[in-house]
């Protein structure tokens, strides 16, 4: 019996050690983000510091505020995913419900779509947009964000649509209600959540995005994660202000992802669960 | 009746087809537009020679990019560089995750708490999470891990700054943001196996290995598959970490196909090779989904 009680006490002591690893360094910045900056480089570091919300009012109001990027990754991000929506949820359904002609290989299509890397793809879009004088401008990125977000929403919403009962949208259909009527009033309501969903991380990977930003936006379009990445290549040393920004910057998908946590998995292994079966 | 009927139904089909054909319409022309016309770009750009520091020397280059690669050493490095990279942090992340999983299964409670803490860094840019690393767990003297090497007697050391352990970081960094994505994954699976095939194999007397290995495994094997399907996909484009924390230095110690076709591109401007380079990371992609998804449908 005691012998059972200490593999337990073993067992949940290993998991808080595993808590710690990958809640700490989050922690250990949050904490940092209200020190001063020679608390910061104190050895050995200290828990106990008088804290301060300099840092804080730095980031958001000082010469160099983060507030306009916060702005400029919300208009990326919320219209990105707007657009996204709009385009796989209509997709997302004829290829879940409808009898869409090359169903399979279209289904194939927009899985293969999602596997390329963005390296593989900047330096056309790149040029392209350089031409057509899309470079630095909301629109521009905006529409290259689709790439990425449009397959991984289709696939998604499709499995939410598998889930309704076929019968709900026969018994639509034989009300003469047009095909477009049933979908928005019978089926879209049907898949709510998973729209939510969908929209949660979707907006959460545009919001994380930073290749495509850091070559393709510039002075006007300026989202955190580049914004981050250009602070510290000049501010070397001030970790508190960094760590006050990363808190700023990362603060909405924290919230994010733990608002919809009890969906991430479906969310992480969406397509692959599919797309090979097929 | 009969002949009526199959008429009014293969209208109705065909109106079925027209309508859903509409809905797909829209989303598979943005992705032609968006993802298909610039692969075609981009190899159609691997011919050629633009080289934007020496824009009076370009034109039509043919082959010529591609012969480059064979006698550039930076090439063949970046290439093991990132078949290291993506075999080590995949085996690394599965081998943790599950142990992970098996562990936390045998849990009574916290699990939940457990949970939330293993989607800190999933939703974590990753930017965010190289300039982290970079600087309060990395950095020589005051970063998390000095201390703890401090403290435990093995002295200091510049993680980022000595070439190997540059490339060691990289993946534990790698490792550390994604190894909760196979553990939630595979925790899922194995909180949804059946508890009785359990009782029926203890009753064999089978022991706790023989259990794992010829129950558990079988059963869980199609999550594993998936997960090393989606972290080989995610390991292959990894970009953004790296290049926060060490750019792909120091040197090309950590400079993988992605950082070199980036580097040789925007920081070099030889955007001709950069894409010759980038095509040949979509030929390895393509050629490794392909090879998985073959080993996926086999069974």
């Amino acid at each position: 019996m005691s012998g059972r009680r200490f593999r337990t006490v073993l067992l949940v002591a290993l998991a808080a050690l595993l808590l710690a690893v990958w809640a700490f360094p989050v922690l250990w910045a949050l904490l940092t983000s209200f020190k001063t900056e020679r608390d910061v480089l104190a050895y050995p570091p200290t828990l106990f510091f008088e804290p301060t919300l300099s840092n804080y009012r730095d980031v958001m109001f000082g010469s160099a505020s983060l507030l306009p990027n916060l702005l400029s990754s919300t208009i990326l991000a919320g219209v990105s995913t707007l657009f996204t929506l709009l385009f796989a949820v209509p997709a997302a359904y004829a290829l879940a419900r409808l009898d869409l002609p090359a169903k399979r290989a279209s289904g194939f299509y927009v899985l293969a779509t999602q596997m390329l890397p963005p390296v593989g793809l900047i330096i056309p879009y790149y040029l392209v947009l350089q031409r057509v004088g899309g470079l630095d401008t909301y629109g521009g990125l905006i529409a290259i964000y689709l790439t990425f977000s449009l397959p991984f929403a289709i696939w998604l919403m499709v499995s939410y649509f598998e889930d309704i009962p076929r019968e709900m949208e026969e018994a639509a259909l034989l009300d003469r209600a047009g095909r477009l009527r049933a979908l928005w009033y019978v089926i879209l309501p049907q898949v709510r959540g998973g729209i939510a969903v969908t929209t949660i991380f979707v907006f959460l990977n545009a919001w994380n995005e930073f290749l495509f930003a850091v070559v393709l936006g510039g002075n006007r379009v300026r989202p955190v994660t580049v914004a981050m990445f250009n602070y510290i290549s000049v501010e070397q040393t001030l970790w508190a202000k960094l760590a006050a920004g990363a808190m700023l910057a990362m603060a909405p998908v924290i919230v994010l992802g733990l608002l919809a946590q009890r969906h991430i998995v479906k969310g992480l292994t969406v397509g692959a669960v599919k797309g090979g079966g097929r | 009746m009969a002949v009526t009927g199959s008429t009014i139904r293969s209208a109705s089909d065909r109106r079925e087809r027209r309508f859903a054909l509409l809905l797909f319409a829209p989303a598979f022309i943005a992705l032609v537009v968006s993802t298909t016309a610039p692969l075609v770009y981009l190899v159609w750009t691997s011919l050629m020679r633009i080289d934007l520091a020496m824009p009076f020397l370009s034109g039509f280059a043919g082959a010529e990019n591609y012969a480059k690669m064979g006698a550039d050493p930076r090439f063949w490095n970046s290439l093991w560089l990132t078949l290291l990279y993506t075999a080590s942090t995949v085996v690394l992340q599965v081998a943790l995750g599950l142990s992970l999983a098996l562990l936390v299964l045998r849990i009574p409670r916290g699990q939940a708490a457990l949970r939330i803490a293993a989607i800190l860094p999933i939703v974590l840019a990753p930017v965010v999470v190289g300039l982290f690393w970079r600087t309060l767990v990395l950095s020589p003297d005051v970063g998390l891990v000095d201390v703890v090497t401090r403290a435990l007697g093995f002295g200091s050391h510049n993680w980022l700054g000595d070439p190997q352990l540059a490339l060691i970081s990289v993946i534990a960094i790698h490792t550390w943001q994604w190894t909760p994505f196979a553990f939630l994954v595979l925790l899922a699976s194995l909180s949804s196996l059946p508890p009785d095939v359990y009782e029926a194999a203890r009753i064999d007397r089978a022991d706790a290995w023989q259990r794992f290995r010829h129950i558990t495994l079988p059963l869980i094997r199609p999550a594993i598959v998936i997960v090393v399907i989606m972290r080989t996909m995610i390991a292959l484009s990894a970009f953004a970490a790296i290049f926060a924390a060490t750019g792909g230095g120091p040197g090309t110690a950590t400079e993988i196909l992605n950082l070199y076709a980036y580097r040789t591109s925007f920081s070099e401007l030889n955007l001709g090779y950069g894409a010759s380079l980038a095509v040949v990371l979509l030929v390895i992609t393509l050629g490794v989904s392909l090879l998985m998804f073959r080993v996926r449908t086999r069974r």
